[in-house]
């Protein structure tokens, strides 16, 4: 089910918008991460969408339909809480089998479709357990089974994998992703961790401060940031970001002196600096020296001193480290320039080469 | 040491506590087996030198025993069933929805736990007599269909369920009532155990209120029944401890078999009985 929000401004006591104007549209069939830091509107985007919420203003359509003042009963989504929130004191397969009794399903026929589902997010085994008696992960497929028991047009996860371990998020992660895949619901989960977000979306819509940031692919994200904010929140190490008039003798004559003149920060990501030339894909030459070297695992780090600036790189494994004078080049691709209000003006897109 | 020394202080108050508590019952069904000279012999004598088990029998048949049971056990079932029945109903609203007035209706009803009991009782006669209940089950339990205790327990225990349980169940197609009676209930069972056996305890013993609203015979409750024993001429005191032997074992029986809730519940609420 397509979703789409038009003016929508929510605000809780009536001062200060938790949201303001947002407008977007979910396709149906597709998965959509609300990523965004704390406080930044995810979790309350994604309850006007279920009904627990009523927005201030704004109109809230599934397809066609105006259900702007349709209650959480009326609107028939599918939802999954972060802490599972399952009933203690029924079995798993009755946890599953609750929306269903709520319907009138009859006894029979609940019972079906709620072990179809057990065996769907792979639990079958544990049906007659109570909720106390599961795992976090177990916990949280049987949720999902449940969110999915009276087929809604609507799935919603809110930060479901925040209380797994780091080796089930991951699990569970590609579980969520394979589930959506075989059901083919129109899935909206909201998440802070960036790596999630990236793994399993269609799309990602990152909020921050009430407003939409940029909603795109999570490559479109990554390669062609809106903003600042979107360059600095998305990746790991984080986007190096030093005053453009650093570099400004540097990339005269190879970006139009117009677009140089209004940038104020310059967006380096840590994969952008290379310790050789690679042709076609490097925007410039620059020189400077690599001071520290670091080594986590497969990835390295070192600080590549440019003009008084520290720049991180990950491609400078084979280098030698301390070394006072150094070539090294810098790729079109991974390289923003952003003017005085953090608007991406270079890179990315904008100038696709 | 000085771990063993605590610990067996703490055993013999323990202890202590519990012969305390103990004694009056032992002393009660030692009574109900003695014969009338040995109830009131100095030096008391605890155990009897033929148990007089006959006691029981005469107790029974002293006065319409068979009647008192029948009317505690219906009292005892409506009251009960009543309270509870109201009990979570306002517990749910003052815990979950919202209402114009919801705090202030709270702490005044809060307000009126510290009423003594013994105030409301002429009210409450003059209230169902102009009702024409006077003599009759309706004096008998419709005062007692509510109860604020009953209340805040249960509000403390429904507040502490979690939101998104709430939420789960209104996204899953629950109404409040269905929500209310489907989950937040079998959720809270064991408080809910616990208050009814606090409700069936107090209306099982209330003397007061049966004493003055009732005249004939037939309406009696069984603690009212026991007055039977106390004539102008004196206490059968071996017949009166018989019968208070029989009038308290189903609470002693429910007591046991439901303890484990009623602890759990009382604690769980932070609340004492």
């Amino acid at each position: 089910m397509k979703v789409t929000f038009k003016d929508v401004t929510m605000s809780y006591d009536g001062k200060t918008d938790t949201l303001r104007d947002l407008n977007f549209t979910i396709p149906d069939g597709t998965l959509v991460s609300l990523l965004g830091p704390s406080g930044g509107g995810k979790t309350t985007t994604l309850n006007l969408i279920s009904g627990l919420l009523t927005a201030t203003s704004g109109q809230i359509f599934f397809g066609d339909e105006d259900v702007t003042k349709k209650d959480a009963l009326a609107r028939k989504v599918g939802m999954v809480f972060q802490n599972y929130a399952l009933y203690p004191h029924l079995t798993v397969l009755d946890n599953i089998a609750f929306p269903l009794k709520m319907a009138k399903v009859p006894k029979a026929e609940r019972r079906k479709r709620a072990a179809e589902l057990a065996a769907l997010v792979h639990v079958d085994d544990q049906v007659d357990k109570k909720p106390g008696e599961l795992s976090g992960g177990q916990q949280q497929r049987v949720a999902i089974a449940r969110a999915l028991a009276k087929s809604p047009s609507l799935l919603l996860l809110d930060e479901p994998l925040s209380n797994l371990d780091a080796r089930l998020r991951i699990e569970m992660r590609e579980e969520i992703r394979r589930i959506q895949r075989e059901t083919g619901v129109t899935t909206i989960f909201v998440t802070h961790d960036q790596d999630e977000a990236l793994h399993i979306s269609d799309n990602i819509m990152v909020l921050s401060d009430g407003h939409i940031q940029q909603f795109s692919s999570p490559t479109d994200l990554y390669e062609s940031p809106n903003n600042l904010f979107v360059a600095k929140f998305i990746g790991t190490p984080i986007i190096n970001t030093i005053p453009a008039d650093v570099l400004q003798d540097a990339l005269a004559g190879i970006i139009p002196g117009e677009i140089l003149e209004r940038a104020e920060t310059a967006g380096i990501r840590s994969e952008a600096i290379i310790p050789y030339d690679a042709g076609d894909a490097v925007l410039t030459k620059l020189s400077g020296s690599v001071t520290h070297s670091q080594k986590f695992g497969r990835e390295a780090t070192s600080d590549v001193t440019y003009n008084g600036q520290t720049i991180l790189s990950t491609e400078m494994s084979g280098v030698p480290e301390d070394q006072a004078q150094l070539d090294f080049y810098l790729t079109k691709k991974g390289f923003f320039l952003f003017d005085d209000a953090g608007t991406m003006i270079y890179g990315g897109d904008l100038h696709a080469q | 040491m000085a771990k063993t020394i605590s610990k067996i202080l703490l055993y013999v108050i323990v202890i202590l506590g519990a012969l305390t508590m103990l004694i009056p019952f032992l002393w009660m069904i030692s009574t109900s087996l003695k014969t009338a000279p040995e109830t009131i012999k100095v030096p008391p004598i605890w155990i009897p030198k033929q148990l007089q088990w006959g006691n029981y029998v005469a107790a029974w048949h002293a006065a319409p025993f068979g009647r008192y049971f029948i009317n505690s056990v219906v009292v005892t079932t409506l009251s009960t069933a009543g309270t509870l029945f109201t009990s979570i109903l306002a517990a749910f609203a003052f815990a979950r929805l919202k209402f114009w007035g919801k705090n202030i209706l709270f702490v005044i009803f809060l307000g009126t736990m510290m009423i003594p009991g013994e105030m409301l009782i002429i009210p409450n006669f003059v209230t169902l007599s102009h009702l024409g209940q006077i003599d009759k089950y309706g004096a008998l339990i419709l005062p007692w269909l509510a109860s604020f205790f009953t209340v805040f327990t249960l509000r403390q225990t429904f507040q502490s369920t979690p939101d998104q349980i709430y939420y789960a169940a209104k996204i899953d197609g629950a109404s409040d009532w269905k929500y209310l009676w489907t989950v937040l209930v079998p959720m809270s069972k064991s408080t809910i155990t616990a208050v009814t056996v606090l409700q069936v305890i107090g209306s099982w013993n209330s003397f007061m209120w049966p004493l003055i609203v009732t005249n004939s015979e037939s309406m009696r409750t069984l603690p009212v029944g026991l007055q039977a024993f106390t004539t102008d001429a004196g206490t059968q005191y071996q017949l009166l401890m018989a019968a208070s032997t029989f009038v308290i074992i189903p609470m002693v029986i429910l007591y046991i078999f439901l303890q484990k809730y009623i602890i759990a519940g009382i604690s769980k609420a932070g609340l004492k009985g």
